[in-house]
Formats: C-alpha cells, structure tokens, sequence
C-alpha cells in the first residue's frame, strides 16, 4: 500500500483551507487569530452562548478558570470593544482556527477547525446580502453540490411573541415546536396558552413559511403583519433581489421559522446545506447587541464553518487526485549535483522532492516530474518520456519550456 | 434514480405507512412482510424504502442517511433529534402511562423508585409533579419490576392495557398520548423541497380523507 495516502486527509483538508482563504480575501478580508486561552467569566456574560458544559476548562497558577477558546466571534468582538470607542468604520476579519467544544456524542473530536469572518458595519441590505453571497460563493468554490442557503430573521420570532404573557419554559416549548416544524402539535398547544387568537394565527403559520422565496413572500402578502414585522420582510426582500444580482437565487430558501439557539443574534439568520451531508455545513447571522456585552456599539454580521465537516461532505464525492510534483533521485556519489540542482530548482520557484531512491509511487502519477541521476545518464522524466541531460541549466529551460507549452 | 430514501421501523408501523403510502400512491409491490430484505424500491423506482430498527429511525434521518422517517412519538421524546416532525399519521395510536399494583398511591408520595425502558420520559414526567424518583432502566417485560418491588411503579406504553391486566397492574396515571409521526431531514428539506412537500401534501390528503 501507497503510504502517501494515509495523509491524503490532511491535504484535502489544506486544500479546502486554502479555498476558503482564496474566497475571504477576494471580499476583502483580513486574516486574524485569537488566544487559545480565553477568559472563563468572558463566556458567562454572554447569556446562552455556549452550553458550559462543552467547555474545556484549565485553572492557571493564580487559580483563575481558563477555557480553551470555544468560539472566535466573542474573543474578537472583546477584543474590539477594548480597542475602540466606536466604530467609525468598516471592519472586515476572518479566522481559520481550531476551536474546543467537548460534545455529548463521543464520535466527535473535541477541537474542530471553523473558518469564518465577522464583518463589523451597520446592518444594511446590502451588507447582509454580500456576506450570504461570500458564504455561497465558498461553498461554489469548494465544488459542493446542491448548495442552499436558508434564510431568516431572528427578529420575525421575537417580535411575534414579545408582548406575549408565557413563561420561558412556555417560551422554550414553544420554540421547539417551531424549530422542528410540528405544525400537528403546535396548533393545540398554542390553544393551552393566554395568546391572542390574530398572534396565534401567525405564530401557526411559521412552520409553513418555508421554501423558495417567491412563494413565501406570495403567501407572506395574505397576512396581516405588525408594522414592525412588515419592515424585517421588506429587508429580507431586498437582500434577496441583492442576491439575485449576484446570480445566486436558485441557491436560496427562506425559513421564517427559522430560529437559531445562539442567543445573540439578532437580525438576519442562515444557514448553508450541501447534498450528502445531512447537517448545516455553514451557519451564520448579525448579532448587533453583542458589542453591548463589552459596553461598546458593535454592529457586525458572520458566519463560520467547519472544515472537518467540509471535509466530509466532499469525501461522499470522492478525493480529487494530488497534484504533479517534481522529484530529484540521485545516489551517493550524485549528492553534490543533486543538492544544486534541488536548490536551483526551489529558488526558481518550484516545489521539489529529493528522494534517494525512486519509489513505485513516484511513477504512478505520470504527471509527476521525475529527474534522475545514475551512473550511466542523468534524464528527465515527464509525461512518459525520457530526455538526458548534463547541465543544470538545461533542466530548468526543459522545464520553463514544458510548462509554458502547457499553458 | 431514486430521488427518497425512506426509513421505516420493521413491523406492524412499517405495514400501517405502506398502506398509507399506497393511498396516496406510492406502491411497494415488492414488499413481502415475511421477507429479510431491508432495501426496497417502489414501483416507479424514484422511492427507496429501508428499514430498521425503530430506535435507529431517529439517528439514519439526523444523519442523513434517510431523507423522511416515521417513528413512534414515544421515541422522539425519549430521544429529541434535530430533525423536523411534519405530518402526525394517525397510526400506532398509544399512550405514555405510570403503571402499578392498584392499591399503589402515588399522588402523596416525595419518592418513588420507576423501573422503564423510557429513563428520560420518566424522569421528565416526575420532575414536573416535584416527585423526586430512582430511575431503574430496563429493557424488556417491565411490568415485572412491580410484580417483584424492584419498583413502586413503571413507566411505559400502553395500547389496549392487556399485558399489564395480565400481569395484575393497572394505568395509575396518563402522560401523554403517542402516535406514529413523520419526520424529515433539515438538509433533505431544504435541497429537495419540492419533492419532500409534493410527498407530504399526497399524504396529508390521504390522512384528511381518513378523519
């Protein structure tokens, strides 16, 4: 067996690492990283962000609680709210870094790499429709199939029930039913609890109000929605025609159901779903109170996704084959020549392996440029065909050429 | 090509969605209930029908290994997933019930010890009431735990009552009445929409027919 492909996995995972970069640079965003210790107390003020018991902790010398970083937005949006007063302008980050969540379910690893960006601006359609527009071309780049984007507005379900006279465990059912759609349960339920029969209405409705856009906005019209709410639908709108423009459409869903158990978000939501893979691959959505936290206005918008899931989903489609690579074999009384040539080589900008001798592996790619020095000829092998040589200087010239003849 | 996977639960539940199925015109003529196949493509081979264990009908659909399930509520509740419940089908109708010799009272009782299959529908139901309880998990012929005080009471569902009559207990109390549901993949939903809702609107007419 080929043992170059026992890390097979680990450059497909590069590989997709390397695209998602590509794409967060084109829009114009920064890499960034944060402290792989953060602050335990950090994750207690914000209410509900993550469940504390997926927490890795670690006490330091002084006996203070430390967590490995579980997330990446709230360590930058601290980060943020300690640098600046407020924010006078745009600001466009991204991050690839591990983060640490132990899970229930013991097949999981507990670090798991997200790659995400935050965009700190106002909320504006057209900021918002960029950022489902980045995560859409990421997903394109990658070469997923399928790929949908499911729209909503956190707002659309607290607004609804905002004045309403239930407890939070009334609440938290309530959202459950909604969150899974049990359109048989929830109607009775809601009779079981003190709401208007014209809210109950709509609140029945949500689970209905999924799918293409056009449709959902069609049956939208036909109800009767506060002033409030009519304004997160005229936005959801218009980031959809943005989209549009984008030539990005056919890849949308709306779900004004759709209600995420980050507690601080609060405008529009999403999340991406690719064929093969059963869950979210991509979620994300604005989360203008949680500068609020940190006592600084920080209006921002992301969203992040998981490699190791990314990984998955284009496993089910099948690896794509390594790229050629350029090999030097040389034996003992070769190893000046072969350490110069090597050396020409890299300077000369290429990638090059120096082997001292030349395995089966190397051969079964035949794009693979193999260069050889033996006792009775020094050749070049590529594309099945064999050309001596004798001077440095005509290898990297059969080189240039042949790469050149390619383009 | 098939464009559905369907997970079913081996047995009566599996029969009952068939039959279900087969009104709202999907039909398995290759289905034989005394055969071993788990792999089944209906007549127009765009439906492929697996079948499992019904524990497992839950995770192959989280996982999305099957885009649409049906599942008893007695397991989505013993086992929340994240998935959608869309359609309740009216089939495999019972009931969530503590059960126990008939002089047992349990309204005055601070502690009782509960011998189910169901430890988390259990616990939940007794929390509620401010019973604190010893959960006892088993996973078969619970209604002999009374019989021989490993527990006060048990928790499980109840069809007819007749296993619990012949055994001498009696339902002390209903919890929550339970009934096959349909249930669907979030991703299946969102990228084969339009099939998913065609399939569930021929259903739902069928189940509107039936009320």
């Amino acid at each position: 067996m080929n043992t170059q492909h026992v890390f097979e996995r680990h450059e497909q995972f590069q590989q997709v690492i390397d695209s998602i970069s590509k794409r967060f640079t084109s829009y114009g965003y920064q890499r960034i990283t944060t402290a792989a210790f953060q602050n335990y107390n950090l994750y207690n003020n914000v209410n509900r962000s993550i469940n504390q018991n997926e927490m890795i902790k670690v006490i330091d010398f002084t006996g203070e609680v430390l967590v490995l970083r579980p997330d990446v937005t709230i360590p930058i949006t601290l980060e943020l709210a300690n640098t600046i007063e407020t924010l006078s302008e745009e600001l466009r980050f991204y991050y690839i870094q591990e983060v640490f969540r132990q899970s229930f379910e013991r097949d999981k690893n507990i670090g798991r790499t997200q790659a995400g960006v935050e965009y700190f601006c106002e909320t504006s359609p057209q900021a918002d429709a960029e950022v489902i527009a980045l995560a859409c071309h990421v997903l394109k780049d990658l070469g997923l199939k399928d790929i949908k984007i499911e729209i909503g507005n956190e707002a659309f379900f607290s607004l609804l029930v905002k004045d309403l006279a239930v407890s939070k465990s009334e609440l938290n059912q309530l959202k459950e039913l909604i969150q899974s759609k049990n359109v048989a349960e929830l109607t009775p339920y809601l009779e079981t609890l003190p709401i208007d029969e014209s809210v109950s209405e709509v609140i029945q409705l949500l689970p209905l109000l999924y799918g293409n856009p056009d449709e959902v906005f069609a049956k939208v019209e036909e109800v009767n929605f506060s002033i409030e709410t009519e304004m997160v639908i005229k936005h959801i709108k218009k980031v959809v025609s943005l989209l549009k423009i984008y030539e990005l459409g056919k890849h949308l869903t709306i779900d004004l159901g759709l209600i995420n158990h980050m507690d601080y978000y609060s405008g529009i939501i999403f999340q991406g779903y690719v064929s093969q893979f059963g869950k979210p691959v991509l979620m994300g959505g604005r989360y203008d109170r949680l500068g609020d936290v940190f006592g600084t206005k920080l209006p921002a918008i992301g969203f992040a996704c998981e490699i190791e899931s990314i990984v998955q989903a284009l496993d089910s489609r099948g690896f794509c084959p390594t790229s050629p690579e350029m090999f030097v074999i040389f034996n003992e009384e070769h190893t000046t020549d072969a350490i110069q040539l090597t050396t020409l080589l890299r300077n000369n900008g290429y990638n090059v392996r120096s082997c001292k001798k030349r395995y089966d592996w190397i051969d079964m790619n035949n794009k693979n440029v193999i260069i050889e020095f033996s006792p009775l000829m020094n050749v070049i092998i590529n594309d099945s065909k064999r050309v001596p040589f004798t001077e440095n200087e005509q290898v990297i010239n059969y080189i240039r050429e042949t790469k050149e003849s390619r383009q | 090509m098939t464009l559905l996977t369907v997970a079913l639960a081996k047995g009566r539940i599996a029969e009952k969605s068939l039959l279900l199925f087969k009104s709202a015109g999907v039909h398995f003529s290759s289905y034989d209930k005394s055969s071993r196949k788990l792999v089944i493509i209906d007549d127009s081979n765009s439906i492929k029908l697996i079948l499992v264990k019904a524990v497992d009908v839950p995770t192959y659909v989280e996982k999305g290994a099957a885009d649409i399930g049906v599942i008893g509520k007695d397991i989505l509740l013993e086992d929340p997933r994240d998935i959608y419940e869309l359609l309740d089908l009216g089939i495999g109708n019972c009931k969530f019930a503590v059960a126990g010799l008939p002089e047992t009272e349990i309204g005055h009782q601070s502690f009782l010890t509960v011998a189910s299959k169901y430890p988390t529908v259990s616990k939940r139901h007794f929390d509620r009431k401010g019973i604190r309880t010893d959960i006892i998990k088993l996973n078969g012929s619970v209604e002999l735990a009374p019989l021989i005080g490993l527990a006060d009471v048990i928790v499980d569902i109840v069809e007819t009552g007749s296993t619990l009559k012949e055994n001498g207990l009696v339902v002390l109390e209903n919890i929550v009445d339970i009934s096959a549901r349909l249930i669907v993949n979030k991703a299946s939903y969102a990228i084969k929409n339009e099939i998913i809702k065609q399939f569930i609107s021929d259903l739902t007419t069928v189940l509107e027919v039936r009320v």
